[in-house]
C-alpha cells in the first residue's frame, strides 16, 4: 500500500508493522511523530505493545534494555540530547547483548540549540558498539526500521536507525508500506535463547573481573564483524520479499569513475543529481553512498573506493580537533593499500545548513582539480 | 493442650532463595535484607540490582547467590528498568511475576530518583526496595543524602561532618500517592516480611524502604547489626509505619516510652565525634520528625 | 544438612569461545566461595548454666521442662524433672525454691514462680504416669543390662526414698526399713498437711511399691536389725534415717511437764493424735520447725506465740513461710531469750522468764549474735512451751563400726562410708537439711550404686542477667497461685497453697528466659545474614564453610546460648576449608 509519510511516520510504520512488544521513549524535537503515531497505534490496538512514557531518555534505553532481556521486542526513538543521555545505556545495550532498535533522527547539539540537523550527535556514540545504518529516503527508512530487528535479532547487537532531521524526518514522501503477513513470513517473533526467566534464575550482567571480562568484549567485536554478513543477507532476503534492498553500502555510477564521492543520508540524494548532471557532461564521477556505518563494511567500500583515482567526502559532522569523522573512517579503509586514492575531506552543512547541488560540485570539482587537497579538512560555506 | 514444635521469637518462612558465599562484609544489614525479601516474595520474583553493595555481594561472574533472576542494571535505572521488565512479561503474559527493584540508599535517593519518581508517576506495577545504609557504601563510604546529620563519612570527616538532614525518601513517595509505602527493618522480620508479601498483592508501584545497617561503614561491631536496627526503632529514629494511597498512615511501632537517642549514637563510630548539645539536638529533631508522624497517622491531633 | 552436603557444585570450563555465555550471565552458584575462611572467631552452641539449676540442690533443668510445658509436652516436662528429682510434686510443695531467688528475672520483673510449675508438672506425673513408663524411662536410659543387686535402705524419708525409686526402676531389689508404723519418715511426721497433704505422699509411696519397693515398718536399727545382719543380708545398705533428736532448750525447769519438743509434738499431729496443749502456748525458735509448729497449734485453736532471740533477718525459717504465719495472726516477738522455765508446784508450766537481747558482732555463722541486756527480764504467762531450736542426729544409735562426725555420720559426697558397700545420705549425714538436699544425697548414692554418672549441670559458666538479651522478653508479672482464704485454714489442715491450673502453669513456664538453654527461639537462624546457621528437624548447626563469623547469631540470642570461640583456637582437621 502506498502512502504519502513523513520519515518520522515511516519509522512508525515500520516498528508497528515489526510488532514491537515494548516501546520506551522521552519526547524531543525532531522524533516527536515517532512517538505520537506510536502512542496512537498503542491506543487503538493496531499495536499490541507497552508503551512507556518515561521520565527520560536515559530511562528509555534503560526499560528497552531490560524489556528485551526479559524476551520482547523492544523499541525507542530519540535525537540528539536524547542520545547523548543515553550514552551510558548505549554501552549497557550492547554489553547485554540485547537486540534493541533506535531510530535515531540527527540532529546537531547544543548550545546554542539547534533543531536542525547534523550527524554530531549519532557519530558521538561511533564507539558504544551499536550497528549504525543511516537512511536516506522515507522508503529506506522504513525498510531499514523492519530489517533492524531481524539483523538486531540475529547478531544480538542493537541497531540505531538514523535519518535526517526535518529533510526526512518531516519531509512526506510515497511509501510503501508492505502487509502485516508479508512483514510476518519475513521477521519471526523474537525470541531470546536465554532471557531473564524465573524458572531458569540466573544474574544477567553482574560484577565481571579481569578473568573474563576481555573474553566478553571479544565476542562483542566478533558478533560485530559476522553482523556484515548478516546485514548483506537479510537485505538480500528482504528483496526476495519486497521488492527493495540497500546494501551496506551503494555506489552510484561507479564504474569507470576517477572521483568517487561520499556522502551519507539525505545528502546523497542531492548529490546523486550532481553525478548524474556531471555524467551528462562526460565527468568521469560516481557516488558512494555509505549506509552501514557500524560495523565498517571494510572490504565492499575498498573494492569501490580502490578504483578511483581520488575519494571525495562529504561530513556533515565534526570531530573537533581531527575532522570530518567519515572521511577518517575512509582513510582507515583505505589505509595500507599500495597507492589508494587520496581522500578529500569536506565538512559542511553543520545545524542544518542546507547543501545545496552547487556546493556537491564544487566539492566535485576541487578534487578533481586539485592535485591534493589544501588543507586536511576543507569547511565548505564557512562565512569566515 | 496443642503441641507448638518450637519457641521461635518470628514465624519466618522456611525456604531460602538465596546462597551462601556471597561477599557481603561480615554482619550485612543488605545482605540479611535480601535474604528475608526474598523469602517474603518466593521465587516467581525477578530482582533489578542498579549499582550498590549487591552488585558485589551476588558475586562475580560466573557466580550468583540467588535462586531468582538477577537483572543488574545501571546506577540511576534500577526503578525503570524495573517496568520494563514487568512490561515485557506482562506483553508475553507472563502476569504473576514479581518485580523486585532492589536498591541502596544512593540508587533511590539520590541518582536513582528521577527514574524512581518516574516510575511511580506511572504507578508501574513492581516493588521498589531502598536498602538503606546512609552512605555510599560500596564505594567507600561517602556521604549520600540518606546520611544522616551529624555523620561522620570519608566525604563529611570529623570537624566537618554531615551538616544537613537525611532525605525523608519515605514521604517523597508518599507524595506520589502511590498505593503502599512502608518502612521496615531486620530486628522485625515478620513486619518486613509481612509488607513485602501485602505489597505483592497490591498492584501499582510499592516502596518498601528498609533500614539496613552497614557495621564497616557505622564503624561498629558486626554483632551489633540487629540491635542496632531495634535501637533506630525503639528510639523513633527510624520509625516502622506504612502509608496506603498517600493518605492512611498505620505506625507499626509507637514506643511507650522512646529510648533515648544517645543509646543508639553511641554503640556507632560514625557519630563517636558528636558532642553533648549535637546529640540534645539530634534528639529534638527526632522527637519532631516523629511527633509529626503521630498526627500524619492521626494518633494525636 | 551443611550446604556443601546438599549441593555439588563445580567452576565451569571457560576455555573456549564457545564456553562463554553471550553477556554475563551466571553459570553457577556462590557456594564455590567459602567465606568461613575469612573468620576469625567462630559461634559455637553451648549451654551454659542457668543460676536456678546451679542453685537446685539436685540441678533440675527447670528451662528445659519449662520450655516443653510450654510446648504442651508435658510428660517430657515431668520426665526431665524425673531425671534429677523422683517426687516433684512433693518438692513443689515443700521445697523451699532456693531456685527462685537467683533466678535471673527477679532483676527485670518478678521471680518464675518454679515451684508452682514443678507441682503441677509433678501433680499431672503423679496422676498420669504409670510405673511401667516410669522403667521403661529408665530403660531407655540406662545402657545394656546390669547386674540385678539386694539393697537395704534404712528410713523412708525424701532421702531414702529416693535412693529405693531409682533403685527400683532399674529393677534392682531393694527394701526399706522404717521404724515409724507409717512410711516417709519427715515427709509424714515433720510436715503438716496443709504444706504437704498426706495423699500426695501416700501416692508417691505408693508408687514406689508399685515399682517393687519392699517396706517394713516398724523396725529400728540397732534393736530389730543391725548393720552387720543387713551387710550379710544385701549387698548394698543405705543409711537414711535422718535427723529427728529434738535440741533442749538448757534453761532451768526445760523438762518440765507441758514443754514440748517441736518435732514430737509435729509428729503426733500428723501422725492424727492430739497432743495436751495449754491455752497459751509459746514456740520458742526461729527455724521453719518452729514456723510449722506455730501454724500447726494455731489450727488447734490456740493462740501461738514465737519467741525468737534474734531479729527478722537473721530467721533461719524460709520468710515465705514466716511471711504466711504472721498473716495467719501469728504474733513473733523478736530478740527475747527464755531464762528459765516457771511451773507451779505441780512442776507444770506457768510461765516463761524471757530476757531481751540485742545483736552484737556476726558469729560464727555470720548472723550478729544476740547479746543479753543486763536487767531486762520479765515474765511471759503461758501454758505450753514448744521447743524448736534445733534438729540433730541422734547419735547414740549409728552403729560403732561407722566412722562418725560431730553431728552425725562420716560419709563422702556419693554417699560412701567409711565401710564398704554402705552408704549414709541425708539428714543423719548432714544434720538438718531440705528435702531436697536429701533428695540429691539420694540420687546420688543410688547413681554410685549402680555405677552411673550423677546429674550434671550444663556448664560450669553460671548465666547473669546482664548476659541475657533482654529485647526479646516483655514484661509479666508473675503468675499468681490461688491460696485458701484466711477464714478457711481456722482450724483446718487443709493444703493452703493450691497451685497452678495447667493454663497457669503454661503461662508462667512462657515467662522463663531459658537462661543459657537454648529453646530453638530461631533468632540465630533468623538473623544469620550468610546462611550459616542450618535448621534441621529443629536442632540447629553452623556451616563453618561460610560463617564469617560476625557474631550476630550469639549477641542475638536471648539467653547466652552460643559462645564466640577464637578459630585459632579450635584444633581441628581444616583441610577441608
Amino acid at each position: 500500500m502506498k502512502k504519502v509519510v513523513t520519515g518520522n511516520h515511516a519509522v512508525s510504520y515500520g516498528v508497528k508493522l515489526a510488532r514491537a512488544q515494548v516501546i520506551a521513549a522521552y519526547p524531543i524535537t525532531p522524533q516527536t511523530q515517532v512517538v505520537e503515531l506510536l502512542s496512537e497505534f498503542c491506543a487503538s490496538g493496531k499495536l499490541n505493545a507497552k508503551f512507556i512514557k518515561v521520565e527520560s531518555e536515559h530511562s528509555a534505553m534503560a526499560a528497552c534494555i531490560a524489556a528485551s532481556a526479559s524476551g520482547a521486542r523492544a523499541f525507542t526513538a530519540t535525537s540528539a540530547h536524547g542520545l547523548a543521555l543515553m550514552h551510558e545505556m548505549l554501552h549497557w545495550a550492547v554489553g547485554a547483548r540485547t537486540p534493541v532498535v533506535m531510530a535515531n533522527i540527527n540532529r546537531a547539539m547544543g548550545p546554542g540549540w539547534s533543531v536542525w540537523t547534523d550527524q554530531n550527535d549519532s557519530l558521538a556514540q561511533r564507539d558504544v558498539g551499536w550497528i549504525q545504518i543511516y537512511c536516506e529516503s522515507n522508503q529506506e527508512v522504513l525498510d531499514t526500521t523492519i530489517q533492524a530487528f531481524k539483523i538486531a535479532e540475529r547478531v544480538l547487537l542493537p541497531v540505531m536507525l538514523i535519518l535526517d532531521a526535518f529533510v526526512l524526518s518531516h519531509t512526506s514522501e510515497p511509501v510503501d508500506i508492505p502487509d502485516q503477513e508479508q512483514v510476518d513470513e519475513f521477521l519471526p517473533p523474537y525470541n531470546l535463547k536465554t532471557k531473564l526467566d524465573v524458572n531458569n534464575p540466573r544474574a544477567y550482567g553482574g560484577l565481571t573481573n579481569p578473568d573474563h571480562y576481555f573474553e566478553l568484549r571479544y565476542k562483542i567485536q566478533k558478533a560485530h564483524t559476522e553482523a556484515l554478513a548478516v546485514i548483506k543477507e537479510i537485505d538480500e532476503e528482504y528483496k526476495k520479499h519486497f521488492g527493495r534492498q540497500y546494501g551496506l553500502v551503494e555506489p552510484y555510477r561507479c564504474d569507470d569513475a576517477k572521483v568517487i564521492l561520499v556522502t551519507s543520508g539525505t545528502i546523497t540524494s542531492t548529490a546523486r543529481l550532481v553525478i548524474d548532471e556531471m555524467r551528462d557532461e562526460g565527468r568521469k564521477v560516481g557516488l558512494l553512498k555509505y549506509r552501514v556505518f557500524r560495523p565498517t563494511p571494510r572490504e565492499i567500500l575498498r573494492d569501490i573506493l580502490y578504483r578511483a583515482q581520488k575519494v571525495c567526502v562529504i561530513d556533515r559532522n565534526i570531530s573537533f580537533g581531527h575532522g570530518g569523522i567519515f572521511a577518517q573512517e575512509i582513510k582507515s579503509v583505505l589505509y595500507g593499500l599500495p597507492a589508494s586514492p587520496p581522500v578529500y575531506s569536506f565538512i559542511i552543512g553543520l545545524g542544518g545548513r542546507d547543501v545545496t547541488p552547487k556546493d556537491i560540485r564544487e566539492i566535485i570539482e576541487y578534487t578533481y582539480k586539485e592535485e591534493t587537497p589544501a588543507e586536511p579538512v576543507i569547511y565548505r560555506g564557512v562565512r569566515l | 493442650m496443642n503441641i507448638k514444635m518450637e519457641s521461635r521469637n518470628f514465624t519466618i518462612p522456611e525456604k531460602e532463595y538465596m546462597f551462601p558465599g556471597h561477599v557481603a562484609c561480615p554482619g550485612c544489614g543488605g545482605a540479611l535484607a535480601m535474604r528475608l525479601v526474598l523469602k517474603a516474595l518466593g521465587e516467581k520474583t525477578i530482582v533489578v540490582i542498579p549499582a550498590c553493595c549487591w552488585t558485589i555481594i551476588d558475586g562475580p561472574f560466573p557466580m550468583h547467590s540467588l535462586h531468582v533472576p538477577v537483572y543488574h542494571t545501571a546506577f540511576e535505572t534500577a526503578a525503570v528498568a524495573a517496568s520494563g521488565i514487568k512490561a515485557a512479561l506482562e506483553i508475553q503474559g507472563k502476569k504473576d511475576i514479581t518485580v523486585l527493584a532492589w536498591a541502596g540508599d544512593g540508587g533511590t535517593l539520590d541518582i536513582g530518583i528521577q527514574s524512581l519518581s518516574g516510575v511511580a508517576e506511572r504507578n508501574d506495577d513492581i516493588i521498589y526496595a531502598c536498602y538503606d545504609n546512609e552512605a555510599y557504601m560500596n564505594t567507600g563510604i561517602q556521604r549520600s543524602s540518606a546520611t544522616p546529620k551529624g555523620a561522620w563519612t570519608t566525604t563529611t570527616p570529623v570537624g566537618n561532618p554531615k551538616g544537613e538532614p537525611k532525605k525523608n525518601i519515605s514521604e517523597i513517595m508518599i507524595s506520589h500517592r502511590i498505593p503502599y509505602v512502608a518502612t521496615a527493618t531486620l530486628a522485625y522480620p515478620d513486619d518486613l516480611i509481612n509488607k513485602f508479601r501485602k505489597a505483592q498483592q497490591i498492584k501499582g508501584t510499592k516502596f518498601i524502604h528498609i533500614f539496613a545497617p552497614c557495621p564497616t561503614g557505622w564503624k561498629m561491631a558486626p554483632e551489633l547489626m540487629i540491635t542496632i536496627c531495634r535501637l533506630a526503632v525503639l528510639t523513633n529514629i527510624f520509625p516502622l509505619y506504612e502509608c496506603e494511597n498517600g493518605v492512611k498512615y498505620t505506625i507499626n511501632i509507637v514506643p511507650e516510652k522512646p529510648i533515648p537517642v544517645r543509646e543508639y549514637l553511641k554503640l556507632q563510630g560514625r557519630f563517636s565525634h558528636l558532642q553533648e548539645k549535637d546529640i540534645e539536638q539530634i534528639q529534638k529533631t527526632v522527637d519532631f520528625e516523629f511527633n509529626l508522624l503521630l498526627k500524619k497517622a492521626q494518633l494525636i491531633v | 544438612m551443611k550446604w556443601l552436603e546438599k549441593y555439588k557444585v563445580d567452576l565451569p570450563n571457560l576455555n573456549k569461545e564457545s564456553d562463554y555465555p553471550e553477556w554475563a550471565i551466571s553459570m553457577t552458584s556462590t557456594l564455590l566461595n567459602r567465606t568461613g575462611s575469612w573468620r576469625t572467631f567462630r559461634p559455637v552452641y553451648e549451654n551454659k548454666t542457668p543460676p536456678c539449676s546451679y542453685r537446685c540442690p539436685v540441678h533440675e533443668k527447670i528451662p528445659i521442662y519449662c520450655d516443653y510445658l510450654k510446648r504442651g509436652m508435658i510428660k517430657e516436662a515431668y520426665f526431665t524433672i524425673i531425671e534429677n528429682n523422683p517426687f516433684p510434686a512433693i518438692t513443689g510443695r515443700v521445697c523451699y525454691h532456693p531456685c527462685e531467688l537467683e533466678c535471673n528475672r527477679k532483676d527485670y520483673d518478678e521471680t518464675l514462680s518454679i515451684h508452682n510449675i514443678e507441682r503441677y508438672i509433678g501433680d499431672w506425673g503423679l496422676k498420669q504416669v504409670s510405673v511401667k513408663e516410669l522403667r521403661k524411662q529408665s530403660a531407655e536410659k540406662s545402657k545394656g543390662s546390669q547386674q540385678k543387686l539386694k539393697i537395704a535402705i534404712i528410713g523412708s524419708g525424701p532421702a531414702g526414698m529416693t535412693a529405693a525409686f531409682y533403685l527400683a526402676c532399674e529393677g534392682h531389689t531393694v527394701t526399706v526399713y522404717e521404724r515409724q508404723a507409717k512410711l516417709g519418715g519427715l515427709l509424714r511426721y515433720g510436715i503438716p498437711a496443709y504444706r504437704l497433704p498426706k495423699k500426695i505422699l501416700d501416692n508417691e509411696i505408693n508408687r514406689l511399691k508399685l515399682l517393687g519397693v519392699n517396706f517394713q515398718t516398724g523396725v529400728s536399727l540397732g534393736k530389730d536389725i543391725t548393720l552387720s545382719m543387713l551387710k550379710e543380708k544385701f549387698d548394698y545398705v543405705i543409711i537414711a534415717y535422718g535427723a529427728h533428736k529434738n535440741r533442749a532448750l538448757g534453761v532451768p525447769g526445760d523438762d518440765a511437764i507441758g514443754v514440748l519438743s517441736g518435732l514430737e509434738f509435729l509428729a503426733q499431729v500428723n501422725s492424727g493424735r492430739k497432743p495436751k496443749l495449754g491455752k497459751r502456748v509459746l514456740i520458742i525458735g526461729g527455724g521453719n520447725t518452729a514456723i510449722d509448729a506455730a501454724r500447726v497449734a494455731l489450727r488447734l485453736k490456740r493462740k501461738p506465740v514465737i519467741l525468737y532471740r534474734r531479729s527478722r533477718n537473721e530467721m533461719p525459717a524460709n520468710p515465705q513461710e514466716v511471711s504466711d504465719c504472721e498473716k495467719e495472726g501469728i504474733k513473733i516477738e523478736f530478740l527475747v531469750a527464755p531464762v528459765k522455765v516457771v511451773t507451779n508446784k505441780k512442776g507444770k508450766v506457768v510461765g516463761l522468764e524471757v530476757v531481751k537481747m540485742k545483736l552484737g558482732k556476726p558469729d560464727a555463722s555470720g548472723r550478729r549474735a544476740p547479746v543479753p541486756i543486763p536487767n531486762s527480764n520479765y515474765i511471759i504467762n503461758c501454758d505450753t512451751i514448744i521447743t524448736a531450736i534445733g534438729e540433730q542426729v541422734d547419735l547414740s544409735i549409728i552403729p560403732d563400726e561407722l566412722e562418725k562426725t560431730s553431728w552425725g555420720i562420716a560419709a563422702g559426697e556419693d554417699g560412701q562410708t567409711n565401710l564398704d558397700r554402705v552408704y549414709a545420705i541425708g539428714d543423719c549425714v548432714s544434720g538438718p537439711k531440705t528435702v531436697t538436699e536429701a533428695i540429691a544425697m539420694g540420687r546420688k548414692a543410688a547413681m554410685n550404686i549402680m555405677n552411673k554418672n550423677d546429674v550434671q549441670v550444663f556448664s560450669p559458666y553460671i548465666v547473669k542477667i546482664s548476659d541475657l538479651n533482654l529485647s526479646y522478653f516483655s514484661h509479666q508479672p508473675q503468675t499468681k497461685a490461688k491460696e485458701l482464704s484466711l477464714s478457711a485454714r481456722k482450724g483446718s489442715f487443709k493444703e493452703i497453697h493450691l497451685g497452678f491450673s495447667e493454663n497457669e502453669s503454661i503461662k508462667e513456664a512462657e515467662r522463663c528466659f531459658s537462661c543459657g538453654v537454648c529453646n530453638k527461639c530461631d533468632n540465630c537462624y533468623v538473623f544469620c545474614p550468610d546462611l550459616a546457621v542450618i535448621r534441621d528437624n529443629y536442632e540447629y548447626e553452623i556451616d563453618y564453610d561460610f560463617c564469617k563469623g560476625c557474631g550476630v547469631c550469639a549477641y542475638e540470642c536471648p539467653r547466652k546460648a552460643i559462645t564466640m570461640i577464637e578459630d585459632s583456637q579450635i584444633i581441628e582437621d581444616n583441610s577441608k576449608e
